[in-house]
């Protein structure tokens, strides 16, 4: 069997070959973003930290797939380029924890600002987000299985269960 | 090293003689806290690149536990300190002087004393670099976490913003007698003004 492609911080993969599996593995206050057309079978999934860009992070190392902003826009221009149609588009939200509820330790709650920002963004796409396994306090590690477009969820210390 | 990042050749080496002293210094600290000697062997400090911790780690969807802290002062920065869970299990049975192998599960206490632990090895290590650096700091209270490396990591990745692209990684092993566990440190200091007091102390 294939090796699943691993899709890292600030990255994001597209794939129509049904022997693939993308997954993001570990998503903390990170949000996994996941569009599948169910007709071309055309999948992808971004992995973006960050809500979005401010100018001081345009410079050489300015990634769009880094911030969920700019991020769901690239990943939806690369799907319909691969020949998804944006109509189709199956939209999955997952993560965005916070991952620090300790007291003292302040509540910069970055989780919470990328769920923000991905419902903000999609929204003014006019994109409607199928299903969001996103907050709570625990990091995920979420699939996507290209030939039939399942996608499945695993928090630690728990097993993986479809969505 | 390939100077890729904004930190320069000197700035290294003082960060890896904090780091050396810094985790000497710890060691110190848990022989007090557990009463009995321990030592601290092949302390180790370098520059990695944000994103390649979680590899260095283990994998991003192993099970870890973090100890995070942060710093204020006239320097701010953060501290994580992350264990794989079965090494943090042997910590705590080192911790409380049991056999290895005691502690099977993480609950409150185990929890409570690793947070103990972080924070005193923030501390003794914050101390040395105060001592070296004629900077004061003040650390915040621990937060203890146990999931997925990548999931500690995001806490690292997303206060960084991507900003300092490089942290200050630091390995060391705790030994007592012939039990030996292996901890990471990682700092992460304001990069601009580590430099500022690094220019100052250099009296240029």
């Amino acid at each position: 069997m294939k090796e699943p492609t691993s899709v890292g911080l600030g990255e994001q993969a597209i794939s129509r070959n049904p022997e693939d599996i993308l997954v993001a593995y570990g998503l903390g206050s990170c949000v996994g973003v996941i569009m599948i057309d169910p007709v071309s079978k055309v999948s992808g999934l971004l992995h973006a930290v960050l809500p979005k860009a401010t100018d001081g992070f345009k410079d050489s190392s300015y990634k769009p797939s880094k911030f969920v902003e700019s991020g769901i826009e690239q990943l939806l221009a690369d799907l319909i380029h691969k020949g998804a149609m944006k109509s189709r588009l199956i939209v999955h939200l997952v993560g965005g924890a916070n991952m620090l509820m300790l007291s003292g330790v302040g509540s910069f709650d970055i989780g919470n600002r990328n769920l923000e920002a991905a419902y903000a963004v999609l929204n003014r796409l006019n994109m409607q987000v199928t299903s969001a396994d996103v907050g709570g306090h625990l990091g995920r590690t979420v699939r996507i299985y290209v030939a039939d477009g399942r996608v499945t969820i695993r928090s630690a210390g728990q097993k993986e269960h479809s969505i | 090293m390939e100077d890729t990042t904004s930190f320069d050749h000197q700035l290294l080496k003082m960060l890896q003689s904090i780091a050396n002293e810094g985790i000497q210094n710890v060691a110190y600290g848990f022989s007090d806290m557990v009463g009995r000697k321990i030592k601290v062997g092949n302390p180790t400090g370098k520059l990695v690149p944000v994103l390649s911790i979680p590899e260095l780690v283990g994998g991003p969807d192993d099970d870890a536990v973090g100890i995070y802290l942060r710093f204020e002062g006239d320097l701010d920065g953060q501290i994580m300190m992350i264990v794989p869970t079965q090494k943090a299990m042997e910590l705590v049975d080192l911790l409380m002087d049991e056999p290895v192998g005691t502690t099977e599960h993480l609950g409150t206490l185990e929890r409570s004393a690793l947070g103990e632990l972080g924070n005193l090895c923030g501390t003794f290590f914050l101390n040395s670099m105060a001592k070296s650096t004629g900077a004061s700091f003040r650390p915040s209270p621990p937060a203890v976490m146990v999931d997925m490396v990548g999931a500690i990591l995001d806490i690292v990745v997303a206060t960084t913003g991507f900003v300092s692209e490089h942290v200050l990684l630091m390995q060391a092993n705790f030994m007592d007698g012939s039990r030996s566990v292996e901890a990471d440190f990682w700092v992460i200091p304001d990069l601009i003004a580590l430099q500022a007091l690094f220019k100052k102390n250099m009296g240029s």
